[in-house]
């Protein structure tokens, strides 16, 4: 893995972009990204780093070498991304995700849906094609074979315990005011 | 459900010694906050703790239906020789590789246990081993994953493995014997029998130390009973309950 | 308007561009242009931001063994279990700015970055670690709701959940120094002790005054800071000082007062001298801080190895 190993083979392990699905019925939301040695330790840090407070029912990673982005300012110039990949390949599945409003979130892009490529350029084309309302100002595909989803059967136990920590739950404090405290909260 | 007094009284027993074993674990889990190898385990590890403290006052609640203990009180006020943990989750902890395979060899006990005791006849028993048992489930994966990847990863960490095993194998044998309550208990359909739960769990540890290579020491066990502490815990409870014993008078914290 | 400082001159009319971008509310995203000044303040800021927050896991994560009640002590476990996962996102935002984490942090063990001062100071009891929570993460607060306006896409984002996250800090910091002040006379004089020995650092922590600032005006215009340091000290004076008093708490400047033309608390003279000699590694701590976290990377080397290599050995085995 030297790509991701400094001088001394010392390395923070590569990237995964990590996208969430709140509930049922919502798209994944890209959320952030973790490091971690290999997909299934990827999903297991997504969780705790992200989906350690409700909701939460499914999570997918992505290498992050693997996503693909152009903005729609990129779209715009018709600038070549330094980087992308060749277009080689037959046809395959991509994830396409794309945002579309600049109102302040906590998450980037979601997941619009899937298209068939040649290659990740040919993949963005199709999905401003396939998706193309409301005009998306930033757009991410994904090779589906990329992807790693966390696994359904255990959707419960991976995401249903966070609903109890509510000690780490802002609501849980109410409103605070000096007075006397009691004793005996011990949940 | 009505208990007889010595059916109340084992079960008492047999909550105080549950909830020690997760207390005392999830508190060495702590210790690692702020220090883990890599910021993501940071985040995990500290989750875990969470939920083995979690367990613990799970077990102490209902253990407080029964005899109205106050969970704080056991906690912060008992000295080392009254508590009922097994050694195994007192010893330091130590390496990466010493944390990942004590926890591993707990999480397989505790999920075995677990999802036998979700059928506990005594119903607040069986609705904290659901909960806890959802939580295991990502602990086993978790605690899994290290094991195979530091046995399957470079000449040290195998190597690390191997020490981790060594030092953790004879406490393992207290953890999965039977309690001096548990025959009431198993004959009131309250808890699993022992024998069942140890087997499940000592075929599971094998089956995964073999596929990985891994050769556990052929040691006696580490003696004694439940009420045979290190002094590795007495530390432990100096640190742990300092601030709570400065100030006996406090009425809250 | 040519960008200054690097030497680089950008080019007008994209700065002319980025600018009505920005005047227009738009995020700028990873892949956008930027002029290489935004982006280098902003590596600065955010790698800033990112290790104060590693730092800062480790005054409050020493008293995690000693919680004195089981509630507590999953709070805080809870609480600096966040502080790592914030600094992760904003490693994350950094990242996106094409910075490697692992040279984030190298520039950090080996003294060459900076963080909040703040973390440099000592938690001598356990009261510090409500103080914390109610005075630091109070200011932090402040600065992080501004910074959530913030122009560029992934460090807006971050500070979005973080603050969603920080509140809880905040409250639960306020929850016990409310308890702590109405309690036994030990607890009160702990909690009083830690108002001593943390209201100056809170105070510094939202940085030097705005005649000391110079990057400033320039972080204004380019939407990165919206407020500057001495609007955001005075909006946390004037939330949390009534708090303090209404607790019973003895706030530790004798020139405290309100103006009674702004209605506003005005704070006595900040010891500039001692924040910079903080922020310059010569505080209380910032040696043993350095250490701790010199040290954890130091252990887990072999740990990061092992996966990698049994990532490698997997992905080799592969088709």
């Amino acid at each position: 893995m030297t790509a991701h190993s400094d001088a001394r083979g010392d390395t923070q392990w590569p990237r995964w972009e990590v996208f969430k699905q709140d509930t049922e019925g919502s798209p994944h939301r890209a959320v952030g990204s973790v490091h971690a040695a290999d997909a299934e330790h990827a999903l297991l840090m997504a969780r705790s780093v992200y989906a350690r407070r409700p909701a939460a029912v499914s999570l997918w990673v992505a290498p992050s070498e693997s996503v693909y982005a152009r903005t729609a300012e990129q779209l715009q110039e018709g600038t070549v991304v330094a980087d992308a990949p060749a277009t080689t390949e037959p046809a395959r599945r991509y994830l396409a995700f794309r945002k579309t409003s600049h109102r302040r979130a906590m998450t980037f892009v979601d997941f619009a849906g899937e298209v068939s490529a040649a290659g990740p350029d040919a993949a963005v084309a199709a999905a401003r094609r396939a998706f193309p309302e409301p005009p998306a100002l930033a757009w991410w595909v994904v090779p589906a074979a990329a992807v790693t989803a966390s696994p359904e059967a255990e959707a419960e136990a991976w995401f249903e315990p966070a609903k109890g920590k509510t000690y780490k739950q802002q609501a849980e404090y109410g409103t605070l005011a000096a007075g006397r405290r009691r004793k005996g909260q011990t949940r | 459900m009505t208990l007889e007094p010595p059916v109340r009284e084992a079960l008492v027993a047999r909550l105080t010694a549950m909830a020690d074993d997760e207390l005392i674990l999830g508190h060495r889990d702590s210790e690692w906050t702020g220090h883990a190898p890599i910021l993501e385990e940071d985040i995990a590890l500290a989750n875990i703790a969470q939920d083995e403290i979690g367990h613990a006052l799970l077990w102490l609640e209902a253990r407080r239906e029964l005899d109205g203990s106050d969970p704080d009180a056991l906690v912060f006020g008992r000295g080392a020789g009254d508590w009922r943990n097994v050694r195994l989750v007192e010893l330091p902890k130590g390496d990466w590789a010493f944390t990942m395979v004590r926890q591993f060899l707990f999480d397989v006990f505790e999920c075995e246990l677990l999802s036998r005791l979700r059928h506990s006849r005594h119903v607040p028993l069986a609705e904290a081993a659901a909960k806890a048992a959802r939580e295991e489930v990502f602990h086993l994966r978790h605690s899994g994953l290290w094991v195979r990847r530091l046995a399957g990863g470079t000449a040290e960490s195998a190597r690390r493995v191997g020490a981790a095993v060594d030092l953790a194998w004879p406490y393992l044998p207290q953890l999965l014997a039977p309690q001096p309550g548990d025959a009431l208990l198993v004959e009131a359909g309250i808890v699993p029998s022992p024998a069942e739960v140890g087997a499940a769990a000592r075929e599971h540890i094998a089956t995964t130390f073999s596929e990985l290579g891994v050769a556990p020491p052929d040691v006696p066990p580490n003696p004694g009973g439940r009420e045979r502490h290190s002094e590795a815990l007495v530390a432990l409870l100096i640190d742990m309950q300092a601030v709570a014993r400065a100030d006996p008078a406090a009425e809250a914290w | 308007m040519a960008a200054e400082r690097a030497g680089v001159v950008e080019d007008p009319a994209r700065l002319e561009a980025f600018e009505a971008r920005i005047e227009r509310g738009e995020k700028i995203e990873p892949g956008d242009w930027m002029p290489e000044a935004y982006r280098r303040q902003l590596v600065r800021i955010i790698s800033q931001h990112a290790h104060s927050e590693i730092v800062g896991m480790l005054p409050e994560g020493a008293w995690i063994t000693r919680a004195p009640s089981l509630r507590r002590k999953l709070i805080l476990i809870a609480k600096v279990q966040d502080e790592a996962g914030h600094g992760q996102y904003l490693y994350h935002a950094a990242e996106t700015l094409g910075v490697d984490r692992g040279e984030l942090i190298a520039a950090l063990l080996e003294g060459r970055a900076k963080y909040s001062s703040v973390f440099n100071y000592p938690t001598l009891t356990w009261a510090d670690v409500g103080m914390i929570g109610w005075l630091v993460d109070g200011a932090a607060i402040r600065n992080q709701l501004m910074l959530a306006q913030c122009s560029y896409g992934p460090y807006s984002r971050a500070m979005v959940r973080i603050c969603a996250e920080e509140t809880f800090h905040h409250k639960q910091g306020k929850e016990m120094v409310l308890t702590y002040a109405a309690g036994t006379p030990s607890q009160r004089a702990m909690a009083q002790d830690a108002l001593e020995r943390w209201w100056w650092p809170s105070l510094m922590m939202l940085g030097p005054h705005d005649s000391d600032s110079p990057n400033t005006p320039q972080l204004a215009r380019w939407r990165v800071k919206t407020k500057t340091n001495d609007e955001v000290r005075q909006e946390f004076v004037d939330e949390h000082v009534p708090e303090l008093l209404d607790a019973g708490l003895s706030v530790p400047d004798s020139d405290l007062h309100v103006d009674r033309a702004s209605g506003h608390w005005v704070h006595g003279a900040i010891d500039w001298d001692e924040f910079w000699a903080v922020v310059r590694g010569n505080g209380p701590v910032n040696a043993e801080r350095l250490a701790a976290r010199r040290k954890a990377h130091e252990d887990g080397r072999w740990v990061r190895e092992a996966l990698a290599a049994y990532a490698a050995r997997a992905a080799a085995a592969t088709p």
